[in-house]
């Protein structure tokens, strides 16, 4: 059995600021991440995802507990971590003053790639993110969502083994992250564990072979989708399409008691926990006496469980 | 070395981008010696009673010494710049050492210094006819080589530490202030008043220039210029020191 890419034992992240109370960002975290997975960090604003990622990084040091990467630990060996690893992190980083192509080539020589074989794995690069028509142009005169393309671009030019994306999505198109995170599937099989963290659930639901839910800095969650969805048993989604919007719908909607709500022009979508047989209750009331053009009902999403697991707590 | 070299790649790679830099880096101490030094050296008459020599030679090791204390002020100023590029962090998960990365990232500069210092003692002697001591030029690079060093390991303790780059900005104008002018780079310290003279004495800056002094026109006393050439690299040393500890402090 392949020993796991990520083992975290008691994790802990104080930070300390003048005159302020101390703050607990990763308070107790323990998990293992098994090699060449998609693992997803997930949480609110403020969860801790970040610091998390800084941790394994190295680039920020725990104040107790342990965090091993494919053995080797964080703090004792930092340079064998930084060997195995190519990271995107959530601010965008890149050198405005190089063009795209020389960023690629610089990222691949800090890991000890030569040049020609840098150039060639540049060019494949640049075509498969639909960056070659901007290879000599420089970063900074590009668009934030180029410049978000090109920091992911990066770290398809090394193999290292583990792949840290913070909020990798940000500001690309739809049709871009719908291919990149092909890719990113296509490097999982290729045995390269990757850890992702994201806000969108439904990457996450898409993408990932294992989640972990985070909330002020500490575990709520950990399974694969299937086994998070059993925490919100009995929850469904109904989506209602009107031909026009009910004029009472919305204290309609508060007499049931939903766990979230919303409205878009002749639409509702609503999420509620109830038993398997008063959904159709539910959706027979709602509709009495109207037209309705469409009906859905879907069981949990990533998003319910998270929304449960996170809300008030 | 790979990684010192991956540093030094991406820090050339970056300053070619704009000639400018470069051609105001390499002529910006001769540009200061032949407009500043022959203005002061027409002033005062040549030699100049104190220093035994004319202003023009005097003043060469004081514009090296400058040279090379801007140089290290504008690299540890380009950490703000790449912690604003973000790619400071990023940086800091690369397979390397953080002291591999200060070292990388003054040698370029290094580089620079040396081609400056070359250009400046050549010229200077050919256009200003100062009499340069060719036999001690490997010293006098040397000393340029610490000098810049030394003062960016200890910019960048600065530069690490604070977030702000106003705050650094104003860090860096009270340093020049003080450490250049309390110093023998613009003038002989021998008819200074006696505190001013002790202030100079422990001012690094001054170790670097007598240094420089010596090995360039060959004024000074060896054995003195000695101790403060190892005095210097001392504190370049514990610079270095802590430059390494701020760095490992970036969260």
């Amino acid at each position: 059995m392949l020993s796991p890419a990520l083992e975290v034992e008691n994790l802990v992240k104080v930070y300390h600021a003048r005159g302020r109370e101390p703050v607990r960002a990763v308070d107790g975290m323990s998990f293992r991440v098994a090699q060449g997975i998609i693992f997803g960090l997930l949480g609110p604003n403020g969860a801790g995802k970040s610091t998390m990622l800084r941790m394994l990084t190295t680039l920020s040091r725990p104040t107790g507990g342990a965090a091993r990467l494919l053995g080797f630990d964080v703090v004792k060996k930092p340079l064998e971590v930084r060997r195995r690893i190519a990271t995107v992190l959530q601010e965008t980083a890149i050198e405005l003053f190089l063009n795209v192509r020389d960023n690629l080539l610089t990222f691949a020589r800090f890991h000890g790639i030569d040049r020609d074989p840098a150039l060639r794995r540049a060019g494949e690069v640049m075509e498969r993110f639909h960056l070659s028509a901007y290879a000599d142009g420089k970063v900074q005169d590009l668009s934030g969502g180029f410049r978000r393309r090109v920091q992911v671009a990066k770290t398809f030019m090394v193999d290292t083994p583990i792949l840290f994306l913070d909020e990798f999505s940000t500001g690309m198109d739809p049709l871009l992250k719908r291919e990149i995170m092909g890719h990113l599937r296509d490097e999982a099989r290729k045995s390269r564990t990757i850890v992702l963290t994201t806000q969108i659930l439904s990457e996450a639901e898409e993408l990932c072979d294992d989640i972990l839910i985070m909330n002020k800095g500490k575990q709520v969650a950990h399974g694969d989708l299937n086994a998070l969805k059993l925490l919100s048993q009995g929850v469904y989604e109904v989506a209602m399409t009107f031909d026009h919007l009910p004029e009472q719908i919305d204290a309609e909607l508060a007499r049931l008691s939903p766990l979230r709500t919303h409205v878009d022009q002749n639409t509702i979508e609503v999420a509620f926990k109830v038993e398997e047989g008063r959904i159709m209750e539910i959706v027979t009331e709602l509709a009495r006496n109207r037209r309705v053009l469409r009906v859905e009902v879907n069981g949990a999403s990533l998003e319910d469980v998270f929304v449960e697991l996170t809300q008030g707590r | 070395m790979a990684a010192i070299a991956a540093v030094f790649y991406r820090e050339g790679k970056i300053r070619s981008t704009n000639l400018t830099f470069i051609f105001w880096d390499l002529f910006y101490p001769l540009c200061y010696m032949l407009v500043f030094g022959v203005g002061i050296n027409s002033a005062l008459g040549s030699p100049m009673q104190s220093a035994g020599v004319d202003y023009n030679a005097f003043f060469l090791a004081g514009v090296l010494g400058m040279a090379s204390f801007g140089i290290a002020s504008n690299t540890a100023w380009s950490f703000f710049l790449d912690r604003d590029n973000g790619i400071f962090y990023e940086m800091l998960t690369y397979p390397l050492s953080r002291g591999e990365y200060l070292l990388g990232k003054v040698m370029f500069n290094v580089l620079i210094g040396v081609f400056q210092a070359g250009i400046t003692v050549t010229l200077g002697r050919l256009l200003l006819g100062i009499r340069v001591r060719w036999d001690l030029l490997p010293l006098l690079f040397a000393g340029v080589v610490v000098g810049t060093a030394g003062w960016f390991f200890f910019y960048a303790i600065f530069a690490l530490r604070t977030r702000r780059n106003d705050v650094f900005n104003s860090v860096t104008s009270i340093f020049y202030f003080v450490f250049l002018f309390a110093s023998s780079m613009f003038y002989p310290l021998a008819p200074l008043p006696l505190w001013f003279r002790k202030v100079a004495i422990f001012n690094p800056i001054t170790w670097e220039i007598d240094w420089l002094r010596f090995t360039s026109i060959g004024l000074g006393n060896a054995r003195l210029v000695g101790i403060e050439g190892v005095a210097f690299l001392l504190f370049t040393l514990a610079s270095f020191a802590f430059a390494v500890r701020a760095l490992q402090q970036q969260e």
